[in-house]
């Protein structure tokens, strides 16, 4: 495809997405904070449907070899390490990588703060990377799948998978009804 | 189940199945899964370019520079701030200054305390989530979907993170 087509593949996507995170109110730091200190459900169960979602995508796509996977590579260290500071510098931001650009979108001024900040952690990281590389970001057992240890193909336990997470998700539903953590101005404020 | 633009909130699983089903064009017609944070690798690859022409020389930089998986994505994060413009628009829910939050699990309005914290949490997020090869929506949406061993580890270790954080500032 050439770089034009995925563009504009690209900017129809984002449209939807940005759509669907602020409809969600999941952009608003009040409902990131909330979940990390385990007091609004909104950002997990919107997560865990999306997780639920792609494995029944992927199971069908995959499973019909329409498409072809792309995992990544297992890092042991640098996916624990990398995954504690990008968790750390969720919370400080209230919003991930994705969504800052839909609090950009939805008027909050901190976010262009936010984004500078991710470009110049960004920036550091290319840097680094050659240092950090024979340290943290090679070897590993490769392409480590649930699936492939397993033995079994991927569709079987991505459908399993699945049937937990909707389990999941209505006894989650049940016990915290979602309306209750959208708070009076839907900014998850409780 | 109401979802009409006008609308203020939309229940999270249906916000949930919209994002999960966006795998289909990613997988099938950019060959690629849904992420965000490697956009930012190309956009800071290129302003380095501008100032540091040696960034080029860098295999992670060149990588990240150019082709069509690298523009997609570029794209994809702009296309969100439009998405968000337009629904918040559409609903009447724009934001302006910053979240109430704040506030309450700082203790003070003050600009002076909130940016400093904002760019400390866009730095930490960006280097943690290219050190891990993904974030919320590489490993987490993606990587799981696609039942990563790797994925699983980062996105544990993410709420670890973000958790032991959170439990640190007031409580919201």
């Amino acid at each position: 495809m050439s770089v034009m087509s995925a563009v504009l593949v690209g900017l129809a996507m984002g449209l939807v997405f940005g759509t669907a995170l602020e409809k969600s109110r999941v952009f608003e730091p009040g409902m990131i904070l909330g979940q990390m200190q385990m007091r609004n459900f909104i950002m997990l169960k919107i997560f865990l449907t999306a997780v639920a979602t792609g494995l029944v995508v992927l199971a069908v796509l995959n499973g019909f070899g329409l498409t072809n996977l792309h995992p990544k590579v297992t890092l042991f260290g640098a996916d624990i390490i990398g995954g504690l500071v990008l968790g750390t510098g969720i919370t400080l931001a209230g919003a991930c990588p994705g969504t800052v650009l839909a609090q950009l979108g939805a008027g909050y001024r901190d976010a262009w703060v936010t984004l500078a900040g991710g470009l110049a952690g960004a920036t550091t990281f290319i840097y680094l990377e050659p240092t950090l590389k024979p340290l943290l970001l090679s070897g590993g057992p490769g392409k480590l799948t649930l699936d492939g240890l397993l033995g079994m193909p991927f569709w079987a336990p991505a459908l399993g998978l699945t049937v937990l997470l909707v389990a999941g998700l209505v006894l989650l539903e049940r016990w915290r009804p979602w309306r209750d953590d959208l708070g009076a101005d839907c900014d998850g404020m409780l | 189940m109401s979802c009409s633009l006008t609308d203020k909130a939309w229940s999270p699983y249906l916000a949930g199945v919209i994002i999960g089903l966006l795998q289909i064009p990613a997988f099938l017609l950019i060959d690629t899964a849904l992420g965000a944070s490697s956009s930012y690798v190309t956009v800071s690859a290129h302003l380095a370019a501008l100032i540091d022409t040696g960034v080029n020389g860098i295999d992670y930089a060149s990588k990240h520079l150019q082709g069509a998986k690298n523009w997609w994505q570029v794209a994809l994060v702009v296309g969100i701030a439009g998405g968000a413009w337009l629904s918040s628009r559409s609903s009447g829910m724009t934001r302006s200054g910053y979240s109430p939050i704040w506030r309450r699990v700082i203790g003070t309005r003050a600009s002076a305390l909130r940016f400093p914290m904002a760019f400390a949490g866009g730095f930490l997020m960006l280097l943690g989530a290219r050190i891990a090869d993904g974030c919320t929506s590489g490993h987490g949406i993606s990587g799981i979907a696609q039942l990563s061993i790797g994925s699983f580890i980062a996105v544990a270790a993410m709420f670890a993170g973000g958790i032991g954080t959170a439990m640190l500032l007031r409580r919201i």
